[in-house]
């Protein structure tokens, strides 16, 4: 069994004095993430300009009065008609459609929210966001807080100009206001918080890089087939099964060592937050990299030389990265995509990775961890019966 | 005792039958060579008796192991050098012999000896430091061949081991081989040099076109072709009437002796002395002008040429 080892040792050295090898996998995804993370980032200054682009707010109003109306049509859809483009939905409906990443705002209005403003007794206003959104949040927060400040003393006032019906109402007007929470900001998910451009890219190009480095790790282990060395390895103790263990193993430290410098090397330069869970982090990279070489492994088997895996390789990769969200974010999708992109490895990392930097526990992100290594054993299987047959047929 | 024993080899790539009924025996301390041309069929030969490749019928035994159903058990007791560098070219010569011996099970104590004593038998001992890419194609073939026998092997495989290296390395190798011979390994060495098959082989088989033609000690060969000498006369082929040639030896001499390649026109005899002129003052007759003469004592490309109407080198 030591010799799984030593075969794995000996790729490691190979990787570690391969100057092109270190610039590929290390120095650019840190570079790619620079670039990216600062061209995308708007929120890493908060002292420069933000421009803010038009978004579409969801609306569910379940109130029957017409102070949920003044707000949704006076303020939202007229007054801020060049931010805010308003749409009603009813309560399901919008929850999917903020889960599903195809809005980025939502307030659910409640049905005594009239009722409960004009006597000061103080209302909720659901606000519903996706994490990574927080500027359109805050500013549909600040909008609807300050409605509902003002509404108590247009309330104060009209009732001043209206003795006759007065009574006490007056006094818990002003007792109701100030002391009961008038906005209950929830996003889909109470524990998240929001993810920056720089986090979401951290992840996007760590996830894309591994993702060549198990292509590279592939493609070496179909270029060494082709070599004599190989067929050296053959002839000494090393069995077939123990040759791709050692192979498999190699490549899983190598991934681990880059994954562990992306983290730790973006954390240290740009300052990202890559989540409380650091055992989620390492369990889901892990699970990553069993399930990528899966694949990976299931792709050699169907191609005969190192060249055609090479091709093959450049090309799935960028398709998978940009599938998976590794280019553009992914709620940018449409619906389809984002269901089939939890079937490729990345796709399904880079979305667990996010969950894990917006603060989701280790227990939240299991599913995620057992699909992806099944997934990698599935692929692994399907490729290591192929392999053993096209062996049968060549090697003795 | 037979340290290998290969019977009615056959392995057909589709159509192609590459060997044919290849068969021979190797016994424990012998040198065994196999001559034949690129192509022949040796490597493939090769490759079946290490258990690389599964024959397509035939039997292999190396000692008493069955080589087919075995060949992990089999190759415990061979050591491969192959025909390629099989090395790591970004590792250093020891550090690739220590990989190599991990693999043959070796560790502690005793692989760092058997890696000094390798890197002494190889003469590298120097350079054990420095990696294989920095390595003349030479040096490269020595470490190669260091490789293979880390884990003293009873039987030393080599496939066309001295391929495009320099005189000097060759005949290092070649020592190294014999050196190794005389301690009790058994060796097959394939080449398509007969000079370094008639060097280092107590006996020789003679391959072509997948079939073993020949094969004896160098001696026995020898005789096949009644250990004639050669007298090769090079002619100029612009003015050269072969036809014309060919009648008029065939005239003097016996015919089967007669080979007429290219530029050459060749003769096998006993006793060349005594037919030199006048197989000279026959050629010229036929207005053929004769720009060299020589006589090659009888060797192994003689015998492939005898046997095949062929040069080792064609």
């Amino acid at each position: 069994m030591m010799k799984v080892w030593w075969l794995a040792r000996k790729d490691l050295l190979l990787v570690a004095r391969d100057k092109k090898a270190f610039l590929t996998l290390i120095l650019m995804p840190l570079l790619l993430i620079a670039i990216l993370g600062s061209a995308f980032g708007n929120m890493m200054k908060e002292e420069d300009e933000i421009t803010i682009k038009k978004f579409t707010l969801g609306v569910v109003n379940l109130d029957q009065g017409q102070l949920s109306e003044v707000l949704t049509e006076e303020v939202f859809s007229k007054n801020l008609s060049k931010q805010i483009q308003v749409k009603y939905y009813q309560e399901d409906d919008l929850y999917k459609k903020i889960k599903d990443h195809k809005l980025t705002v939502g307030i659910i209005i409640e049905k005594d929210f009239t009722q409960s403003l004009m006597t000061g007794k103080g209302t909720k206003v659901k606000l519903l966001s996706v994490p990574d959104t927080f500027i359109n949040t805050t500013i549909v927060q600040n909008v609807i807080e300050q409605f509902s400040r003002s509404i108590p003393i247009e309330a104060v006032a009209s009732q001043m100009a209206q003795p006759v019906q007065g009574g006490n109402q007056n006094s818990s007007v002003q007792e109701g206001y100030g002391k009961k929470p008038l906005l209950n900001e929830t996003t889909i998910d109470s524990k998240t918080k929001p993810v920056s451009s720089f986090q979401y890219y951290a992840a996007a190009m760590g996830v894309m890089f591994l993702l060549m480095t198990v292509v590279q790790g592939v493609s070496t282990m179909i270029l060494e087939k082709e070599q004599d060395v190989y067929q050296r390895l053959l002839l000494t103790n090393l069995t077939y099964p123990n040759y791709l263990l050692g192979k498999m193993i190699g490549l899983i430290i190598i991934c681990l060592t880059q994954a562990f410098i992306i983290i730790v090397g973006t954390r240290l330069i740009f300052g990202v937050d890559w989540g409380p869970s650091i055992s989620g982090i390492a369990v889901m990279t892990l699970a990553f990299v069993v399930n990528a070489s899966g694949l990976g492994v299931l792709a050699g088997s169907f191609i005969k030389t190192e060249k055609a895996f090479n091709v093959a390789g450049m090309f799935g990769t960028q398709i998978m990265a940009a599938l998976g969200g590794s280019m553009a974010p992914l709620y940018i999708f449409p619906d389809w995509i984002i269901f089939v992109t939890k079937f490729l490895p990345n796709g399904l990392a880079l979305q667990t990775y996010l969950d894990l930097m917006s603060g989701a526990a280790f227990s939240k992100i299991l599913p995620a961890i057992a699909g992806s290594i099944g997934l990698g054993l599935f692929f692994f299987t399907i490729g290591l019966i192929r392999l053993s047959i096209e062996r049968r047929g060549r090697y003795a | 005792m037979n340290m290998l024993t290969v019977q009615d080899l056959r392995k057909s790539f589709g159509d192609f039958e590459a060997v044919k009924g290849v068969a021979f025996t190797v016994d424990k301390g012998e040198s065994y060579g196999l001559l034949g041309p690129n192509g022949a069929g040796k490597s493939t030969t090769i490759n079946m008796i290490t258990g690389l490749f599964p024959p397509t019928s035939g039997e292999i035994r190396i000692k008493d192991i069955d080589v087919i159903k075995n060949p992990k058990q089999a190759q415990k007791w061979i050591g491969v050098v192959p025909q390629e560098i099989a090395l790591y070219q970004t590792m250093s010569a020891r550090e690739n012999l220590k990989f190599w011996g991990r693999m043959y099970d070796l560790s502690g104590d005793e692989l760092e000896k058997s890696v000094d004593q390798v890197l002494e038998i190889i003469g590298l001992t120097e350079r054990a430091k420095d990696k294989v890419e920095t390595f003349s194609g030479g040096m490269k073939r020595r470490v190669n061949i260091g490789a293979a026998i880390l884990h003293r092997p009873e039987l030393l495989i080599m496939d066309e081991p001295t391929v495009g290296i320099d005189p000097q390395s060759r005949n290092h190798i070649l020592e190294t081989v014999k050196r190794l011979n005389s301690e009790g390994m058994t060796i097959i060495y394939t080449s398509h040099y007969m000079e370094e098959v008639e060097y280092l082989c107590e006996r020789i088989g003679i391959v072509d076109h997948g079939q073993l033609i020949a094969s004896g000690t160098l001696r026995e060969l020898r005789e096949t072709i009644g250990d004639q000498s050669r007298i090769i006369l090079t002619i100029d082929k612009e003015n050269a009437n072969v036809e014309q040639i060919t009648r008029m030896l065939t005239g003097r001499f016996s015919e089967g002796n007669i080979q007429i390649q290219d530029h050459q026109v060749m003769i096998f005899h006993k006793e060349p002395q005594l037919i030199l002129s006048d197989f000279i003052q026959s050629v010229t007759k036929t207005g053929t002008k004769i720009t060299a003469v020589d006589i090659v004592e009888p060797n192994l490309e003689s015998v492939f040429l005898h046997l095949t109407g062929r040069n080792l080198r064609d």
